[in-house]
């Protein structure tokens, strides 16, 4: 799915968080009620928890197992699972476990690393086009909006045609070169709504240098957006990653990941037979998604000023 | 209205052409010719690539070639598919109606399923039954379409035999019947569902939180004290209100549909344009391939312009701008 539309039908945050807070406790910085209540969120605090350690399992997968991820054992050809295999093998023999552990180190890395890619360029177009307004704006929107009228899954693929052969660093940086439009235009109308406040007219005034203006003052205060938007993004790119790899234009199938994992299963003979070899993959990636949603949520609420939690 | 149409219309003009700009550099990247599909891109032989190449007119300057293929794609010529030996506009037509098809089936599932859902929830907030919906909604928001086509066909098609799961039309049936009707929908019902998934889902979440939010606002209450059925409030009041901003979203809709119609339509084999693009690419009919990202572009902008719109309908403050 496109993240584009996903972040279409995210509402935009209210404006103003200082002015609309009501005093909890004196002296408590925004980002101390922001951890309170997150801490409060259970929900948020279990998925947290839930994607730490499918984070460290999948880091640790060579200590955890001793099984090369990349074997073909044909003693194992689609083995059904068993005391030795847990999940069984799949069609090349390989331990479905074994995959699992080493597919979530791609697919995390490649989810974690395009979104890096995408902040960071969403948040320098976004943060330059807003607080220069104006030309700057006009030219840096222009190209935005005619950035967005490319259906981005087709795109990539396309680009990935052109890189043909190329590995898991070319599919990053493709994806992170197309997707950045959105977060862009998101961090762009919070630096515009937060570029009114005094005191960044004051530090205008006192002839602050503008590039100290957006990364002292006004970065840290569009910085709960950038986490959400963050936190979003990363759930949409695992399902990019996962989504091409599974149509086999993504990862090269030679290195293990969900998505690749799941490819087997086009197979008509092994999705009807051996629900061992996708139903785990297809289970990872969703609850991955999942907690990521929830914490997304709770960094929402725990930000929202207006929040009841 | 329709001056802020009119104005819409024009600035899509300048856009489609700095798109065909794009796409064009883009296949001159591509391997082979990827723009008439008169080489064959399998064929790694020097001379006859120079050869064609001097033929073909590759060698003019870049403006020139760009000049040929727009004036034909203008004129409805976007090169020959060589793996199809078929003009290109023919092969894409022939596909066209069933992406079409699953589109608005799609669109047809997710009003009405969302609506349903929506409203159901919205109308008992916090009770056993809008949880469910809740659950099911943070289920549909996070597993993906593909991981949903999987588990669609391997319970619906493979286990309980109801819908098919692969295809456009069952075999042998004659076109123009009865039959051939419901043979197509069936086959367009479960990767349409698929489709749909991510917007039923934030569509049912937008309805119900919309409506609970709604359900406090003054003129319910005016509606309450009046007397007015709790029926007819819901129904006649608050709806009517919340829906007018799902349906404005129809556009983007359009647009996540045909970005997802790629991966879908492959996992079904459904013989839409996304199943052909995909094709192309492994077949390395780079013709083909260009021409689809260009329609599926100018098709994502059309979205984009019925969104705009549709938004502008509904807010008049946005045709001031």
């Amino acid at each position: 799915m496109d993240p584009v539309s996903r972040q279409l039908h995210e509402e935009p945050t209210p404006p103003n968080l200082d002015a609309n807070r009501k005093p909890i406790k004196r002296g408590q910085s925004q980002w101390m009620i922001a951890r309170r209540r997150l801490l409060h969120n259970v929900p948020a605090m279990i998925s947290i928890v839930f994607l730490f350690i499918v984070t460290v399992l999948s880091l640790s997968a060579s200590i955890l197992t001793d099984i090369d991820p990349a074997r073909i054992n044909p003693m194992l050809i689609d083995a059904k699972p068993s005391a030795e295999h847990w999940l069984g093998a799949d069609n090349a023999g390989r331990d479905i476990v074994t995959m699992l552990l080493y597919g979530g180190r791609t697919s995390l890395l490649i989810g974690f690393s395009c979104t890096a890619i995408i902040i960071f360029l969403g948040t320098l177009i976004g943060t330059v086009s807003g607080f220069y307004g104006g030309k700057v704006d006009s030219i840096l929107m222009r190209f935005t909006d005619f950035m967005m009228n490319f259906p981005f899954l087709v795109f990539v693929i396309v680009v990935k045609t052109i890189f043909i052969d190329t590995g898991v660093l070319a599919l990053i940086l493709v994806i992170g070169f197309l997707g950045w439009t959105g977060a862009a235009r998101v961090v762009r109308s919070k630096v515009m709504s937060e570029k009114e406040n005094e005191y960044i007219l004051s530090a205008i005034s006192i002839g602050t240098k503008p590039s100290k203006v957006m990364l002292k003052h006004l970065l840290p205060n569009v910085m709960s957006t950038i986490i959400v938007q963050a936190t979003l993004l990363l759930a949409s790119m695992i399902v990019v990653e996962t989504g091409l790899s599974f149509i086999g234009f993504g990862v090269p199938p030679d290195v293990p990941s969900w998505g690749n994992m799941l490819q087997t299963a086009r197979n008509p003979g092994t999705l009807s037979e051996k629900w061992w070899i996708w139903i785990p993959p297809g289970l990872a990636i969703t609850f991955t998604i999942l907690s990521i949603n929830f914490i997304g949520e709770g960094f929402k609420d725990a930000f929202n000023p207006k929040s009841s939690k | 209205m329709l001056v802020y149409t009119l104005r819409r219309i024009a600035i899509m003009i300048p856009i489609i052409f700095l798109v065909s700009v794009v796409v064009f550099f883009l296949a001159n990247m591509m391997p082979g010719d990827a723009l008439s599909g008169k080489i064959d891109p399998l064929n790694s032989d020097p001379q006859y690539i120079a050869d064609m190449r001097e033929k073909l007119g590759l060698n003019d300057p870049i403006y020139v070639q760009y000049g040929h293929w727009i004036s034909g794609f203008l004129q409805g010529d976007f090169g020959q598919s060589f793996v199809h030996k078929l003009p290109v506009s023919e092969l894409v037509l022939s596909r066209l109606p069933n992406t079409i098809l699953l589109a608005v089936i799609a669109m047809f599932i997710t009003y009405i399923v969302a609506f349903l859902m929506g409203r159901y929830a919205g109308r008992r907030p916090n009770t056993t039954g809008d949880y469910g919906v809740q659950i099911l909604n943070y289920l549909a928001l996070a597993m993906p379409s593909f991981v949903a086509a999987l588990l669609l066909i391997y319970f619906v098609s493979f286990q309980l035999g109801w819908l098919p799961a692969s295809g456009s039309i069952g075999s042998g049936i004659e076109p123009g019947t009865w039959d051939y009707i419901v043979s197509k929908i069936k086959h367009a019902v479960l990767p349409s569902l698929c489709l749909g998934l991510l917007p039923i889902a934030s569509y049912t979440q937008f309805l119900r939180n919309d409506m609970i939010e709604s359900a406090q606002k003054d003129y319910v209450r005016t509606a309450r004290a009046k007397g007015t059925p709790e029926k007819k409030i819901y129904n006649k009041h608050i709806l009517r209100n919340s829906v007018i901003p799902i349906v404005t979203l129809l556009g983007f809709d359009l647009a996540g549909i045909i970005g997802g119609s790629v991966i879908i339509e492959t996992i079904f084999t459904y013989p839409g344009v996304g199943q052909l693009f995909i094709d192309s690419i492994s077949n390395r009919d780079y013709t083909v391939v260009m021409a689809i990202t260009m329609l599926l572009t100018v098709m994502t902008l059309i979205g984009n312009l019925i969104a705009d719109i549709l938004y502008a309908a509904v807010d008049p403050r946005i045709r001031l701008d």
